[in-house]
């Protein structure tokens, strides 16, 4: 279990080690969300203080960070096919510590990405949030299935050709009730109503994608 | 292979059991057929009765492109976990194309029925969404296919995405449609257990169901040796 742990660790770590020295990633992800945060803060101004607003712009939010997400988190098997140090990390980890470093990576990435995008976005369009900590909550089992499913879905299309257009239309299915689920949790999170049934239920969904990803991911990551 | 024994035997087109397996589900369908427009009685509750014939179709349809899929689910698992044969990825494979069809057809005849009971042929209700989904999902399975040039590593990792969507199949099923007003029907059997629906109703819906899933595995098969044979050979 200990080793298990220190090979996910070690995982993460080379991912963020690399990371620093490139800033794909980053950059990737970075200048995406702030292009559409600026063109969505032209175009509507502060619609954050109208009732059409609360209804629209946690659905715009959403929209900005999950196409920024699969901006970058492909890359994340992408990048090994590439440049030929998968057959090294096949030797190195064993596949679920792969999956759960890989995991952590991704996930990091998108709460990184959340952190700045989520206040600006606020704040450019004005909108009041009446439950902060749901936001917060919301945010972050968000962050976790979408890195879980990226996950997934890129150590397959790193194997395939077209690998940008195949990972868009692979993941959107999988992304799909995971964004209905955020967005519905992010408006009560805005006009201040309950959570209701909807957290739990994404509580459900992050779990099984992660369940299903880990026992599936030995088949997909060794030839 | 033209001189060994078992080529010399003459072999039937079709074997008796399978030729009286056909028959009856050639009348079986038939039956169906008969029923939802003659037996069952007109169901006073929606506001164009005659078109809700459409639903002894629709509900069949749609029961049996949920089946495929779950059929294409079990044996990409069968693929993943005996032994890697080619036959049960091949297997897999031509179930999501016929639960494609059987899903577009359920979509089609549902957006019909829509435009005649709710005035338009599509208004994103939670079921409509799901079923785009599914046939999204499918349809990327068949793209996942497509790019894959070695057949080994396309029958792996289609086999593991089949198997992912095992684990989405049931939220776009069943979660999703409960989480916002939907205009469907009451599902028939509905979180009381009740069943409230008129018996004939339920035993023509029942016995449709029955016939489109025996079509499936019908056609399956067929579909699946042909495609063997021209692999084959």
């Amino acid at each position: 279990m200990s080793r298990w742990l220190a090979e996910a660790a070690a995982v993460f770590a080379k991912d963020w080690r690399s990371e620093a020295r490139t800033r794909t990633a980053l950059n990737t992800l970075g200048l995406f969300a702030l292009t559409t945060l600026v063109l969505v803060g032209v175009g509507l101004g502060p619609l954050g203080v109208s009732a059409a607003g609360t209804q629209v712009l946690p659905f715009l939010l959403w929209l900005v960070l999950l196409f920024a997400t699969t901006a970058g988190l492909p890359r994340l098997f992408v990048h090994e096919e590439e440049t030929r140090t998968a057959t090294a990390l096949r030797l190195a980890a064993r596949p679920s510590a792969v999956f759960w470093g890989k995991l952590a990576h991704g996930l990091s990435l998108t709460l990184a990405l959340q952190v700045i995008v989520t206040p600006l976005f606020l704040a450019m369009v004005q909108l009041p949030v009446g439950r902060p900590l749901l936001l917060v909550a919301t945010l972050a089992a968000g962050a976790f299935g979408l890195a879980a499913a990226s996950t997934v879905i890129a150590a397959i299309i790193a194997q395939a050709r077209g690998r940008a257009t195949l990972f868009a239309v692979l993941s959107f299915p999988l992304l799909v009730p995971l964004l209905l689920l955020v967005v519905e949790l992010t408006r009560n999170a805005v006009t201040g109503e309950p959570a209701g049934d909807a957290l739990r239920q994404l509580l459900l969904y992050d779990g099984s994608l992660a369940v299903a990803g880990s026992m599936l991911f030995p088949v997909i990551w060794n030839p | 292979m033209e001189n060994s024994p078992a080529a010399t035997r003459r072999r039937p087109a079709l074997p008796a059991l399978t030729l009286a397996l056909a028959a009856l589900l050639w009348l079986w369908m038939a039956a169906a057929i008969w029923a939802a427009f003659a037996w069952a009685p007109p169901a006073r509750g929606f506001q164009n009765v005659v078109s809700s014939r459409i639903l002894f179709f629709h509900v069949p349809i749609a029961w049996g492109s949920f089946v495929a899929f779950l059929a294409a689910g079990v044996w990409s698992l069968l693929f993943l976990a005996r032994g890697r044969r080619p036959r049960h990825d091949l297997a897999a494979a031509v179930a999501v194309e016929l639960g494609l069809v059987f899903c577009l057809l359920a979509t089609l005849s549902g957006a019909i029925w829509s435009r005649l009971e709710w005035g338009a042929f599509w208004n994103w209700d939670p079921r409509q969404t799901s079923i785009v989904l599914a046939l999204v999902f499918y349809a990327a399975y068949l793209a996942l296919r497509g790019a894959v040039d070695d057949a080994e590593t396309r029958r792996r990792l289609s086999a593991a995405y089949a198997a992912l969507g095992l684990v989405v199949a049931p939220f776009l099923f069943f979660v999703l449609p409960r989480l916002t007003f939907s205009l469907h029907p009451e599902p028939v059997i509905n979180a009381e257990g009740d069943v409230a629906m008129d018996s004939r109703i339920l035993i023509v819906l029942v016995t449709a169901s029955t016939g489109f899933t025996a079509l499936f595995f019908w056609v399956h098969n067929l579909a699946w040796r042909l495609r063997r044979a021209g692999e084959e050979r």
